[in-house]
């Protein structure tokens, strides 16, 4: 889906970095008639809906003043199938950019970019943006989902098991895992990327490593991160109320230094991206 | 030719902007929502729950939609007295809307410990004395839900609150909120509000288990307003007509026509609560709908609405 915005809208997002996020208004949104709603989801639609929901981008772009965002999702919930349902001209209310997104270290050599299944958007944006602005910084990504169908991403036939692939549009170096084995690497992403690293040549305190997935896979990169020396952002996710901090619903904990105590963070207002160092995954 | 109609209010003697809070929980600590608006058209701000020393909070999910509605389990996290007074005092100075900070506990010392020790601040119009969190193992609605708790919690944090405006705010999840409510009259309340969140629950059913991992939340949101207009309605009827307490209304509350809903069924004041959370204006929104139906409506000054339901 892509939203386009323009005047104030348009200057918000124009500042925009890649893993901020959104919250949408999709209670005006109309349902689709119920044979269209997989049956699964027939009950959840039912549901009055009220809260805004959160999304991030998988692209922001300015053309003609106007800032044109692109949005991937799945259809999970009664949120997702009224926004499957919206029509071109379609108008929604969007509150943000919010949070915080990744932060690019100009000195580094090389970024690792790993995205895990729906965690992928934030991760394409955040490769077109080291793709076109940070030429000095050698990029490679790694796309895992359960299988090919899972894939958010446009796959080739180039993929192979561990081996370079195109990123889609941008020109950089992805490498595929699906936990079936229908495309690239069987497994999980984090072992590709584990396997990989020990091949590839490269200084720890020159790397970074950006991701976004599930928490388990957040929590499996941070540790491989942590052992190598290697910088580390996670992207987290949490149910939230509002985006903004009032409701304090999203809390994150966070360990602060050697004290053992830890602290709860808002991954609205605190992150949504962390250092992977501070964080205390909930597995 | 449209008359000018007086929206400021006289609420438990505090001059009021205008009859619309932000309520407790939903609006932050102090200028998280000036960002959306004009918080000095608000009537008052009522903070987050402060506690004598921080709480960190209940592990997450703490928030889950439901129908019409959310359920929350925030667990009073907070950042203490003590770096309240030193980061947010300074920021709730800023603001002409009248501070309400809302105190909880877990017993009734720390109640009236937190609450004399902001009392000698000049930024803070009165307190709103949480007994009605559900979220947390003790205190909360364990001092809510009994009569003589009730009645001796009030006192002692009066004595504490010296000039200030102390507010009780109420707790739905009683057999009959009219008693609760004549016990905080009694105890020396000024101002009461009401409703506190509904005590509910929401099972995963894919999970077999219930999604806030504090197992039980408090229900707010539009789902709340019907059952929190009666509430409203039932002690104005019963309890503070005759006292002349103002009351606080508050649960489910979107846009100026519930906000007149709660004034009509007794209220003095409205909180918006949940729906900040949908739209960060909504507030300054309410206030000005208000205005607008009593020009429409022939009255001349806001009060009037007050318990005018025929």
């Amino acid at each position: 889906m892509s939203l386009e915005l323009a005047g104030l809208g348009a200057e918000a997002f124009e500042t925009v970095t890649p893993g901020q996020f959104a919250e949408f208004d999709l209670t005006g949104a109309s349902l689709p008639s119920p044979e269209d709603v997989p049956v699964e989801l027939r009950d959840a639609i039912e549901r009055k809906i009220l809260l805004r929901r959160p999304f991030s981008f998988s692209d922001v772009r300015i053309e003609d003043g106007r800032a044109i965002i692109d949005v991937l999702y799945a259809v999970v919930g009664a949120a997702t199938v009224r926004m499957a349902g919206l029509k071109p001209g379609d108008e929604i209310s969007v509150l943000g950019p919010l949070g915080n997104g990744f932060t690019i270290p100009v000195k580094k050599k090389l970024a690792i970019l790993l995205a895990g299944g729906m965690g992928a958007p934030p991760i394409q944006h955040l490769a077109k943006v080291l793709a076109a602005g940070f030429k000095n910084i050698e990029v490679v990504t790694f796309a895992g989902a359960k299988s090919s169908d899972d894939m958010p991403f446009a796959v080739s036939d180039k993929n192979t098991a561990i081996g370079p692939a195109e990123f889609p549009d941008y020109g950089l170096e992805m490498l595929i895992a699906t936990d079936d084995g229908s495309t690239g690497y069987k497994g999980l992403v984090t072992e590709c990327f584990r396997q990989w690293l020990q091949t590839c040549e490269h200084k720890a305190d020159d790397t970074i490593v950006f991701c976004c997935g599930p928490e388990a896979m957040l929590a499996s990169a941070a540790k491989l991160c942590e052992a190598e020396g290697i910088e580390c952002q996670v992207s987290m996710e949490r149910r939230m109320a509002c985006g903004t901090g009032l409701c304090q619903g999203c809390a994150v904990e966070c360990g602060t230094g050697n004290s053992g105590q830890s602290v709860y963070q808002m991954c609205c207002k605190d992150g949504p991206v962390f250092d992977s160092k501070e964080v205390i995954f909930d597995l | 030719m449209k008359k000018d109609v007086n929206i400021t209010i006289d609420f438990a003697g505090l001059k009021l902007a205008s009859p619309v809070f932000t309520a407790s929980g939903t609006c932050g600590y102090a200028d998280e929502l000036a960002d959306f608006m004009d918080i000095n058209a608000l009537g008052g701000f009522i903070t987050k729950s402060i506690t004598l020393l921080p709480r960190k909070g209940n592990p997450t999910p703490r928030v889950v939609e439901t129908d019409a509605g959310m359920l929350n389990a925030i667990g009073l996290a907070n950042i203490g007295l003590e770096q309240f007074i030193k980061e947010k005092i300074p920021l709730l100075e800023k603001m002409s809307a009248a501070i309400f900070v809302n105190v909880a506990g877990q017993k009734i010392e720390e109640y009236v410990q937190v609450t004399a020790e902001l009392a000698k601040q000049p930024a803070i119009a009165g307190f709103e004395l949480n007994i009605s969190c559900p979220n947390v193992a003790k205190g909360g609605v364990h001092f809510g839900t009994d009569p003589a708790g009730v009645r001796r919690i009030t006192e002692e944090v009066k004595k504490a609150a010296a000039d200030k405006v102390l507010m009780v705010k109420l707790t739905p999840s009683v057999t009959d909120i009219s008693v609760i409510a004549e016990a905080a009259v009694a105890g020396g309340a000024d101002a009461l509000s009401l409703v506190n969140t509904f005590t509910a629950m929401a099972i995963d059913t894919e999970k077999r288990r219930c999604v806030l991992a504090n197992r039980t939340g408090g229900l707010s949101g539009p789902a709340i307003k019907p059952m929190a207009i009666y509430l409203v309605n039932k002690v104005y009827n019963e309890v503070t007509k005759k006292s002349g307490i103002p009351i606080l209304g508050l649960g489910g509350i979107k846009n100026a026509s519930d906000a007149i809903e709660f004034m009509l069924a007794g209220a003095s004041a409205v909180a918006l609560g949940t729906y900040n959370f949908i739209q960060p204006a909504r507030a300054i929104e309410i206030v000005d709908g208000i205005g607008e139906y009593c020009r429409r409506n022939g009255f001349d000054n806001v009060h009037q609405l007050t318990g005018a339901l025929e």
